[in-house]
């Protein structure tokens, strides 16, 4: 196998983003991870929701599954689920992950599939041109909020840590050799990974640009220890400022590992059989 | 045909559904064909009725009956409630520990008195009553000859309570059947009653043949949301799966549970999501997903009455317009609906052939009161059925993306599996090219909306026509769906002794909506029946909007039933006798 530069995981699809738009810069840091690590583009899925974030999958040659608003998760783990070889990895942005399918979020977490996540946060629906999304600045106005935000930003790092997802990261697609590693050590975990990337929209969030990014952010202290859950929150807490670089990693058994500890209790509950068919499953009728 | 229905009722408690349970696998066991109505209190310890009713036969049934030969009865009330359903002639057993009613306006019935509970509590535990009772009718039927089956389930039964209450339970069984062979007078209806068994059955429930049926298809993927009365598939399916290295997933709603079926899908596994009409209603979206991204999905529907939460244990057949029409855009689906468990086996085999075959979703629509009930299915070879696979791509050319949509002559385009080299694609919901790129170009959507109806029209093709029963030079006919097909048919073996002359038209695949056997069928008709259980005449709309143009003088009558509660044969019967002596105008319903 040659190896491959990033540049090799990107489709002859254009990318319909606006320019300026940051996820330009997190394609380039997911194809970098990808030929970092060697990955043939056939055997990973890339899955998604709805949104602009949620069109990434187009722009790569890997396979990719482009679902409903907000399911992207669910998708990711049927086919990991059914096809364990995979390397797979959704991505969405704020909206599609944490408002309409924020719900599957929690229970990925509870479910821990060898999966990563990567949601590309613009603060904003953009897709829509510009309504307040979950974690919208509170003094964002936009035509759907024209004279007050009457809802509270949400705080995905500290979200993810409550629902113990197994990896958490957040980087900033301007730092693209940080995200890069992000991404690869995401994709190494072994468990449901989530990386949180701020991805400023110009277009139509004003509020939240590339400059205002670097002010608000600060690194993660060197010396900060991943496993200590507690303290990851406390520096998950502050959204100013909003600290960047890996709050957390636990390796516990992944959703693989616990079907196929069941799978062995199942045959064991019927004496272990060198064979089981579907002759052995219609005894039960008889 | 010898037969013998039984009916047992009583309070929760009384262990009801678990002697009928045994009766019916003993039955079953024993070489018999048997039907079963159950009938649960929605509330685990309110003053509902439990009911059982099982009807046990030497040939092949379509329904639990309407009348019974056999009532028994726990208490007072429920025998009053029940009485109208007795045959003349029948036989009634009632438990008379302290209750000394003796019934005298009921007439035209043997009367057995029996101190059930008493008995039970000499015999060593109340608790064993419902023992009591399967021994005083199995003694008072001798020439049926189950009591060894009886025996090995009363033991099945209750061997996760411990060897003493199998014990109990043998004994209390054991010495009421002696006891009624020495204290009860023979009734000689059942003293020589002798059902001849035949061949070997399997029994089983309506959702675990759909389950069943989806191992059989190679079906190696399940995720769901729990939902009365669909559950039992995902419990079945969780004991079973994990051996055939399947494996299921339980999810955070049915949302989840079908988008992740689609997921496995999309990975080359076959897969299925069960729910009833409220988690159905929250699939439609990613229903039209399958039918934009082309990927084979099956989805039972196990019908409840509604709207909305509506009646969780009530039968009802109101989804088919979710069903047909529910999700948004043109979408094209196969929407099947099983006529009894046996049927309920073979349709889920079917569905999954349909789906891996034309890449579209596939609706099975059963109900309440069949996806519960258990009836015989003869023994069969699961390795001797066929079963479809999806197409694949004959070769592949790696330099260049793969045209997952490619157009072809059946509509059908080859498909590949996440880990085969140059056949990455984007599965999308979004309107797409052959070579699945993002277009909302005129004549894409035109050309690939065409493509995926195509594969209807091929599958059209490919069906065998609807199931029709009776003489074909009838002039009245009926037509039904699902559940309800059982009565209808057997209306018409009654409208026959009575000299009427009725065929019946009942077809499996209601989507693609079955016009040409429909108006095949209309053609020689002059009056036309259509029987279903919702208020809406769902089915029957669709008959009259696309069919009887074809005939225009048809009479049509509805009959609709919306009570929570399955057809009677005899409501069936009645609505033709009354047809046929002319007590309707003509009128061309609906609405």
């Amino acid at each position: 196998m040659a190896l491959k530069n990033a540049e090799q995981y990107r489709s002859s699809t254009k990318p319909t983003w606006c320019k300026d738009c940051g996820d330009y810069k997190v394609l380039e840091s997911l194809t970098a991870a990808m030929a970092e690590l060697q990955l043939e583009p056939h055997d990973m899925v890339l899955t998604a929701g709805v949104g602009c974030a949620s069109r990434l999958p187009f722009y790569t040659n890997t396979y990719g599954f482009h679902t409903v608003h907000g399911r992207a998760l669910p998708a990711a783990i049927g086919i990991k689920v059914a096809n364990k070889e995979r390397t797979v990895i959704s991505v969405g942005g704020d909206g599609d992950g944490f408002s309409i399918g924020g719900n599957h979020f929690i229970h990925a977490s509870r479910k821990n599939p060898n999966i990563t996540y990567i949601i590309m946060d613009n603060e904003i629906y953009a897709l829509t041109k510009g309504q307040n999304s979950p974690t919208s600045h509170e003094d964002l106005l936009t035509k759907i909020n024209p004279y007050e935000v009457i809802e509270e930003r949400i705080n995905p790092v500290l979200m993810a840590l409550s629902f113990n997802t197994s990896f958490i990261a957040r980087g900033y697609c301007e730092d693209q050799d940080q995200l890069t590693d992000m991404i690869i050590q995401a994709i190494k975990h072994t468990g449901f990974s989530f990386v949180h990337v701020l991805s400023p929209c110009t277009q139509y969030n004003f509020k939240v640009t590339y400059e205002s990014i670097r002010k608000r952010i600060r690194q993660l202290p060197d010396k900060h220890d991943t496993s200590d859950r507690i303290t990851s929150m406390k520096y998950a807490m502050t959204q100013e400022p909003l600290y960047m670089g890996i709050f957390y990693k636990e390796t516990r058994p992944t959703l693989h590992d616990k079907l196929e500890h069941l799978r062995g209790m199942a045959l064991g509950a019927v004496g272990n059989p060198s064979e089981y068919t579907i002759k052995d499953v219609m005894k039960q009728f008889e | 045909m010898v037969e013998l229905v039984t009916r047992i009722v009583g309070s929760p408690g009384d262990g009801v559904i678990s002697s009928g349970d045994i009766l019916t696998l003993a039955a079953a066991r024993s070489g018999r064909y048997v039907s079963t109505y159950r009938s649960f209190p929605t509330e685990i310890r309110g003053v509902d009725q439990s009911l059982y009713q099982l009807r046990i036969s030497s040939k092949k049934i379509l329904t639990s009956a309407d009348e019974v030969d056999v009532l028994i009865a726990y208490n007072e009330r429920f025998l009053r409630d029940n009485i109208s359903d007795l045959k003349r002639g029948g036989v009634l057993i009632f438990d008379s520990s302290g209750n000394d009613c003796r019934f005298e306006e009921y007439e035209n019935f043997t009367k057995y008195f029996v101190p059930i509970t008493f008995l039970a509590e000499e015999f060593g535990s109340e608790r064993a009553k419902n023992m009591v009772a399967l021994g005083v009718l199995l003694g008072l039927t001798p020439n049926f000859e189950i009591n060894d089956q009886v025996k090995a389930d009363i033991s099945k039964k209750y061997e996760t309570k411990g060897s003493e209450v199998v014990k109990s339970n043998l004994q209390a069984f054991d010495k009421a059947y002696q006891w009624t062979r020495q204290n009860l007078e023979k009734e000689a209806f059942l003293e020589k009653l002798a059902i001849e068994p035949s061949g070997k059955k399997l029994v089983m429930s309506g959702c675990e043949a759909m389950a069943l049926g989806a191992l059989v298809a190679g079906c190696r993927f399940y995720s769901g949301y729990p939902i009365t009365p669909a559950t039992e598939i995902m419990e079945f399916l969780a004991q079973e799966m994990p051996r055939l290295s399947g494996h299921v997933i339980q999810c955070e709603d049915e949302i989840a549970a079908i988008t992740a079926a689609l997921g496995a899908s999309f990975s080359g596994v076959k897969a299925m999501t069960a729910t009833s009409g409220p988690g159905l209603s929250l699939m439609s979206e990613a229903i039209g997903l399958a039918a934009m991204a082309e990927l084979p999905v099956v989805i039972v529907d196990v019908q409840r009455g509604g709207p909305s939460t509506g009646l969780p244990t009530k039968t009802e057949q109101s989804d088919l317009n979710l069903a047909i029409y529910g999700t948004h855009g043109d979408t094209p689906k196969i929407v099947l609906a099983p006529i009894n468990v046996e049927d309920s086996f073979y349709q889920t085999v079917k569905a999954f052939n349909y789906a891996e075959k034309y890449q579209v979703p596939v609706i099975i629509l059963s109900d309440v009161s069949l996806g519960e009930r258990r009836e015989c299915i003869d023994q069969f070879d699961p390795t001797a059925l066929e079963v479809v696979n999806r197409l694949k791509p004959e070769n592949i050319d790696d330099k260049v993306p793969f045209s997952r949509y490619t157009k072809t002559y059946s509509g059908i385009s080859p498909m590949t599996t996440p880990g085969e080299a140059g056949g990455a694609y984007i599965a999308t919901g979004l309107e797409h090219t052959e070579d699945s790129s993002p277009s909302s170009k005129p004549h894409v959507h035109t050309a690939m909306t065409e493509k995926r109806f195509k594969k209807l029209e091929t599958a059209q093709s490919e069906f065998v026509s609807a199931r029709k029963y009776g003489p074909d030079d009838a002039k009245f006919g009926i037509i039904s769906w699902g559940s309800t097909s059982g009565p209808v048919l057997e209306a018409i073996d009654i409208a026959q002794k009575q000299g009427y002359s009725i065929q019946a038209l009942y077809p499996r695949i209601i989507y693609p909506f079955p016009t040409k056997w429909i108006n095949d069928f209309l053609s020689n008709k002059e009056i036309l029946l259509i029987v279903e259980r919702n208020f809406t005449g769902q089915f029957a709309n669709t008959i009259v909007y696309r069919c009887t143009s074809m005939n225009k003088d048809i009479q049509i009558h509805n009959l609709m039933k919306y009570n929570g509660e399955p057809f009677t044969t005899n409501e069936i019967f009645s609505k033709i006798d009354r047809i046929i002596k002319g007590q309707y105008l003509k009128f061309t319903t609906h609405q």
